[in-house]
């Protein structure tokens, strides 16, 4: 038998996930009774679910891959505080990357968005980061090389 | 009928529609969205087979809705908030990959999300309530990444856009790769785009 994926997630991205995970239950719990969900009125529901209700065959994918994430999920824990000095997952990295600043948070997978500042600790910009120090240049040369200097690492994810 | 017909209408639009980020890149007929479209369709089902446990039918779908929203929206581009009006600093800027706090890319990032939401409602909103509504989750899928499918495509998607430039590149030697592959390294994470990443690497050496 193959290993199962896992799926590294922030606490704040873990919970997420199990919220979502409680109102799509909810959601398709109301819509088999035929009933009008509760949730649907509440000002906590985020307005995608609105999308889901609607698909019960998309409802019920969504639910089977949140299943699957939360039984293979690994929390990102903070490092000791002798170690926050290190790049690891759920670090914020400053780095100067050809003549320009940039920073971005080290995820797993799941929760990366590049184009929101968090990087997967898969990439290999992420993988090459992975246990650097604040002081140290980071060349990651093919096909172009470009070195990132780390300027600062800062654990923020909570 | 005559809905469908509206929407058909509509979506043949991005048949001329050119890509935007080729035409301030200034590429001599670039390809319209529509062409992006057929061949990240035809990459994510020739690559996503490589993949254990994917729904081809369902990433096709996924591939053929993504850009849909563009028929209002148009496309975006990394550089769009920064983008001067003179020539020459515009192909200055084009040979560097922009950079942005954590706080703007989340700015630029959910204001473009916004945008092509809208745009996808316009353009779903008189169709069957079914279809509207599989557009919508096969959209959303698309783009916050809720299935393996919708994951893989977001990077599929990327990965036809990478190829293009890079073909672009080989025959113009327009638009500067450097950006691109900087973008590419930070961008994908996923094991079959990456070793098709590699091999379009590899091509780039003999070619360079």
């Amino acid at each position: 038998m193959t290993e199962e994926k896992k799926f590294y997630l922030t606490k704040e991205g873990l919970e997420r996930i199990k919220n979502e995970y409680k109102d799509l239950k909810d959601l398709k719990l109301a819509k088999t009774k035929g009933e009008s969900p509760k949730i649907l009125h509440s000002e906590d529901l985020n307005p995608e679910y609105l999308a889901f209700q609607e698909d019960i065959s998309f409802l019920q994918s969504r639910i089977t891959e949140i299943d699957n994430i939360i039984k293979n999920a690994i929390l990102i824990k903070i490092p000791k505080k002798e170690k926050q000095n290190i790049v690891d997952l759920g670090a914020t990295v400053f780095v100067e990357v050809g003549g320009q600043t940039d920073e971005f948070t080290l995820v797993g997978s799941l929760e990366a968005n590049p184009s929101a500042g968090r990087i997967s600790n898969e990439s290999p910009v992420g993988r090459a980061l992975l246990g650097h120090k604040v002081g140290e240049a980071v060349v990651v040369s093919s096909p172009i090389q470009t070195t990132y200097k780390i300027k600062k690492v800062k654990y923020r994810l909570s | 009928m005559k809905n469908v017909l509206n929407f058909l209408i509509e979506v043949g639009k991005l048949k001329r529609k050119k890509r935007r980020g080729w035409v301030i890149n200034q590429i001599k007929n670039p390809e319209s969205i529509a062409e992006h479209v057929f061949r990240a369709a035809i990459l994510g089902w020739v690559l996503g087979r490589k993949k254990k446990g994917i729904n081809i039918e369902k990433l096709i779908k996924i591939a053929l809705v993504h850009d849909l929203c563009e028929v209002y929206a148009g496309d975006a581009t990394p550089y769009d908030s920064i983008l001067p009006k003179n020539k020459k600093q515009l192909k200055a800027l084009m040979k560097t990959w922009p950079r942005f706090s954590d706080a703007e890319k989340t700015r630029i990032s959910s204001k473009r999300y916004k945008k092509e939401r809208k745009g996808l409602e316009k353009l779903i909103s008189t169709l069957p309530t079914d279809l509207k509504n599989e557009m919508r989750s096969i959209w959303l899928d698309y783009e916050k990444k809720l299935t393996p499918e919708g994951r893989f495509f977001h990077q599929a998607d990327r990965m036809e856009n990478f190829l293009q430039a890079y073909e672009y590149w080989e025959k113009h030697k327009n638009p500067p790769l450097t950006p691109w592959w900087l973008w590419a390294r930070e961008f994908f994470d996923d094991d079959v785009l990456l070793e098709f990443m590699a091999t379009i690497e590899k091509r780039f050496h003999k070619k360079r």
